[in-house]
């Protein structure tokens, strides 16, 4: 067991490394090629005919120029609307603002249009986030538990209605899934389409960076000056975000449990190995209130099952 | 009936969750405002200021125009253009920013001072977050386990008998001001050379990054005035991998310390009882390990 246990435990994370590094360079690549040459389209017009024009009109000295050039930008990154008489909702530090704020801090979103600047701001921001970010993920794994005991209800009710516990299972998980990108992702863009003015397929796109925690801010919800926002639409978005992002962690989490069944499965290691790790990770089952950092290594090395079955404990 | 009583605690302390979690944002938001608010109207009117004063200097520009001016320059900056200096800037999206964009985008940090803007990009980057987070997830907890790893060797070497709590103690305490240091108090240091920002302003940038929240007022590589030496980057990349690792292992920590403070299950028998199964377990295999090692 030791020699091809510790070949595995060292191949493991090096294939898994590999990977990694692969994706991204790959990842880097595609987008160099998609984006460089739309990114040149754009900067052509804006800094040659519009730019002179510009200048032209203002009869400005190109420094002074910079210069307020420079001012706008630094106006502008601190989340100020320049337009006239502009009156968003989101995009300024009244309450409506700063509570979505906040919950872009705790999902760890973080949008970015808005973000603290001065040095109280940014200190609390970084306590806050501290206690926060913990108590979301709590949350989340309780909403996540509960919509996956919902279907696990579900899938058993059916399964002896029609005698086929496997096919019930089946069964209701693709329902599950399809219903779950049903209402938040195929859904969500139409609202988006109808009040934000994006066309779907941008609506797609800010439904997932936003549910994914990536949050760049190239898209964001309720800050266009010129659209009007019926009242109930920031509340929908936020209950929105906050099951989407649970049941995209639960999907996240299929597809990492995925990544290691298949793992598993190429470099299966003898049955004594998975023995053991049963009985491991049934006393943890067992236990519960066990702190990560007490987690015995040889059941972190060899089990990879083990701490999956962590979070379905209180079922 | 145990069940029963389990089912309604466990209800009672889903609904003590949601309240507290909102009660905590609502409490959060106001801070935020009370802090915020006055430099935000500050910041404000200094701009409003700052364009009367340029439309007095310039007569022949009228408001419109201006207007026109300042949304050209905005719509320019989104896009991801500087518009500052001469057009022949280096472009956003070349090999080494496209990796960094792709790092921001695994790593679920998003700090957006690039986004894809073409159709083809966003589709691209949905799959590709959707490949790419997981993995990043499973490499993470590669990374934690290892550090994990060597942290309980640590405690192994330490480990006397009758005094394990008092060693738990001591390397944990060992781990988050090591990893504090290394990973929140050094690189702020860093930071604040080689970008000229303050102390605090390379902290803020070192945590808001660790924890993915990104906002990304302060990105790092993005000063066209500055000079930067292409090792700088990359380490800062390992700095956020690994920083990455380390943050998701005290938020861990943070979440499990938190439902054990909600759930009051702070029962010690219990606890020992299972720290001791498991140090039987680990002997047991220790045992083995050895056998088969000979």
């Amino acid at each position: 067991m030791s020699p091809r246990c510790s070949c595995r435990s060292v191949a493991a994370p090096l294939f898994l490394t590999l990977l990694y590094v692969s994706l991204l360079l790959a990842g880097a690549g595609i987008f160099w090629a998609l984006e460089s040459e739309t990114e040149q389209e754009h900067a052509q017009p804006i800094s040659q005919t519009k730019w002179d024009e510009l200048r032209n009109r203002s009869g400005m000295e190109p420094p002074q120029l910079e210069a307020f050039i420079k001012d706008i930008i630094e106006a502008y990154k601190t989340g100020i609307n320049l337009q006239q008489n502009a009156t968003s909702v989101l995009g300024k530090w009244k309450f409506a603002g700063s509570f979505f704020f906040c919950v872009t801090v705790v999902t760890t979103i973080g949008y970015g249009n808005l973000s603290p600047s001065t040095t109280g701001g940014q200190i609390f921001c970084i306590f806050y986030a501290l206690v926060g970010i913990p108590l979301n993920l709590i949350l989340l794994n309780r909403i996540g538990q509960w919509m996956s005991s919902w279907v696990h209800r579900c899938s058993s009710v059916l399964g002896k209605r029609l005698s086929r516990p496997r096919m019930a299972k089946a069964l209701t998980g693709s329902c599950a899934l399809g219903l779950g990108l049903l209402l938040f992702f195929l859904l969500p863009p139409i609202l988006f389409n109808s009040i934000e003015d994006w066309s779907y397929s941008e609506g797609i796109y800010y439904a997932f960076i936003t549910l994914s925690t990536i949050g760049f801010g190239d898209y964001v919800i309720g800050i266009n000056p010129d659209q009007y926002y019926p009242p109930w639409y920031k509340n929908v978005v936020a209950l929105w975000i906050l099951f989407g992002m649970a049941w995209l962690a639960l999907l996240i989490d299929l597809c990492i449990r995925f990544l290691k069944d298949c793992d598993d499965i190429c470099q299966c290691c003898g049955i004594r190995t998975r023995k053991e790790t049963e009985e491991l990770s049934d006393s943890s089952q067992d236990s519960n209130l066990q702190p990560v950092l007490q987690e015995p290594t040889e059941k972190v090395e060899m089990s990879s099952n083990s701490e999956d079955v962590k979070p379905e404990i209180d079922d | 009936m145990s069940r029963f009583l389990l089912c309604d605690r466990q209800t009672g302390w889903a609904l003590a969750l949601v309240l507290g979690y909102f009660l905590y944002l609502f409490l959060g938001a106001m801070v935020f405002q009370l802090l915020e608010k006055q430099a935000e109207a500050e910041s404000r009117n200094q701009f409003k200021v700052g364009k009367l004063k340029f439309l007095q200097n310039y007569t022949c520009l009228d408001g419109p125009a201006l207007e026109q001016f300042v949304q050209i320059i905005m719509e320019a900056w989104e896009k991801g253009v500087n518009p500052k200096g001469n057009s022949t800037n280096p472009s956003n999206w070349d090999f080494s920013n496209a990796l960094f964009f792709a790092g921001t985008v695994v790593t679920t940090i998003g700090y957006g001072n690039l986004s894809p803007s073409t159709i083809a990009g966003q589709a691209f980057c949905v799959f590709y977050a959707l490949g790419g987070i997981p993995l990043n997830l499973a490499f993470l907890k590669q990374l934690g386990k290892a550090l994990n790893m060597y942290l309980v060797r640590l405690e192994r070497c330490l480990q006397r008998p009758g005094h394990s709590m008092v060693v738990q103690a001591l390397t944990m305490t060992f781990f988050l001001v090591a990893g504090t240091l290394l990973f929140l108090i050094f690189p702020p240091m860093i930071f604040s050379y080689v970008e000229g920002w303050s102390y605090g302003e390379g902290f803020y940038f070192a945590f808001i990054s660790l924890s993915t929240i990104g906002f990304g007022d302060y990105v790092i590589g993005t000063d066209p005035n500055k000079h930067y030496i292409s090792v700088y980057r990359s380490l800062a990349a390992i700095w956020i991998i690994f920083g990455l690792a380390w943050l998701g292992l005290v938020f861990n920590l943070g979440t499990e310390l938190m439902e054990k403070i909600f759930q009051l299950k702070w029962h010690k028998t219990s606890r020992m009882t299972v720290e001791n199964s498991i140090t039987k377990l680990e002997d047991q295999l220790d045992q083995s390990r050895d056998q088969e090692g000979r």
